[in-house]
């Protein structure tokens, strides 16, 4: 294992960390923040956010980056998007980010759940806002209007990383795939905002990361994020390198010259932490 | 009253971790929700706010050591 540097301490509170989880547990939900190994969890949940992980915690893909457990998928819950409503309401979350994991064994990928999900949210706490990370849905235009239609302020698909390492540690993904999300969701629902997110430290080259900004604002994509890729275990795709915070603030004044409305770049931004700044600011720069 | 610190358990598979530093000498007061020591996971640096407030004691773990989750790795005196 690479010396971590200093720029990758968290603070950890214990108690606000059991008390969300209790929340979680009691109404069978999960988070990605738990999934993930999410290094802000400590963070978010002490300032009471969390990012619900809906459809089970078990992905039918493989990624070599991600944390989350890949198996056999089991059943919907009905209950599951009144109860994600329930505890936004509890937590008083004036932005909830619902993300899912990859349910390539549904013949809609989950939209149609994930729909209900925001309609539940915009139902229970008004004028909250939804954002939802999605999958590709196997690129389907129709289920990803169906997510849509639910008119969720903001869809984000992370394309994770640049296309050259897509065969190796994205292998059930692709790249163009993934940016046709991007595109097709401006082109159905222009209103709704678009953002997605990619990882540094993989073993990416400069000139690989510009064109993966460029292929991304083509697009048309509103909000990016920009991270540092952490390993979650010795088995996962092995770490390159550790970022500098400096790397990452000249990544986000590149992205910005090249008109994205919000950029987070800096070690530990994850796609949802503070989503709900970077919607604020979205939408300030839209105006 | 003497009560011990133990090494927490961030994630249901945790089973230890490295302890890195520690950020109060024992005799030093703290207060609840001040960062008192660092532990190492295959992540990040994790600094562990104090759940109460109290005085470090006889510390049981060295900068470096792995300890396992839930052994004592201090002394503290409320």
């Amino acid at each position: 294992m690479q010396k971590k540097p200093e720029w990758l301490k968290v603070p950890y509170n214990k108690q606000a960390v059991d008390e969300v989880a209790a929340l979680m547990k009691d109404l069978k939900l999960n988070t990605v923040c738990k999934e993930a190994n999410c290094p802000n969890l400590g963070e978010c949940y002490q300032k009471h956010t969390a990012t619900f992980m809906i459809m089970g915690s078990q992905c039918t893909r493989n990624c070599r980056f991600c944390n989350v457990t890949c198996g056999k998928a089991g059943p919907l819950d009905p209950e599951e998007p009144l109860h994600v409503a329930e505890v936004a309401q509890k937590l008083g979350l004036r932005h909830v980010v619902v993300t899912q994991v990859t349910r390539d064994d549904l013949p809609d990928g989950g939209a149609a759940h994930m729909a209900a999900t925001v309609r539940s949210i915009h139902s229970l706490c008004p004028g909250t806002t939804v954002e939802v990370l999605i999958s590709d849905l196997k690129g389907s235009e129709e289920a990803l209007q169906t997510v849509l239609a639910a008119k969720p302020e903001v869809m984000n698909h992370n394309v994770e990383m640049v296309e050259r390492l897509y065969p190796d540690i994205r292998p059930q993904a692709k790249y163009a795939r993934s940016l046709k999300v991007l595109s097709d969701s401006k082109r159905f629902a222009p209103e709704i905002l678009t953002k997605t997110g990619f990882m540094l430290g993989l073993g990416e080259r400069d000139d690989e990361v510009d064109k993966l900004m460029d292929d991304i604002r083509a697009t048309g994509c509103d909000i990016l994020t920009i991270s540092q890729y952490l390993q979650p275990t010795k088995e996962h795709w092995p770490l390159d390198r550790y970022v500098t915070p400096d790397e990452f603030a000249r990544w986000k004044e590149t992205a910005m010259a090249k008109g994205f409305r919000f950029v987070a770049s800096s070690p530990l931004v994850r796609s949802s932490y503070r989503a709900a700044e970077a919607l604020d600011a979205a939408m300030e720069n839209r105006a | 009253m003497k009560n011990e610190l133990k090494m927490p358990k961030l994630r249901p598979e945790m089973e230890s971790a490295v302890l890195c530093a520690w950020l109060k000498e024992p005799g030093q007061a703290f207060r609840k929700g001040e960062p008192i020591y660092e532990i190492e996971t295959e992540k990040v640096v994790n600094q562990i706010e104090a759940s109460e407030d109290g005085v470090m004691g006889r510390q049981l773990a060295e900068e470096g050591d792995e300890v396992a989750v839930g052994a004592a790795i201090a002394e503290v005196e409320e």
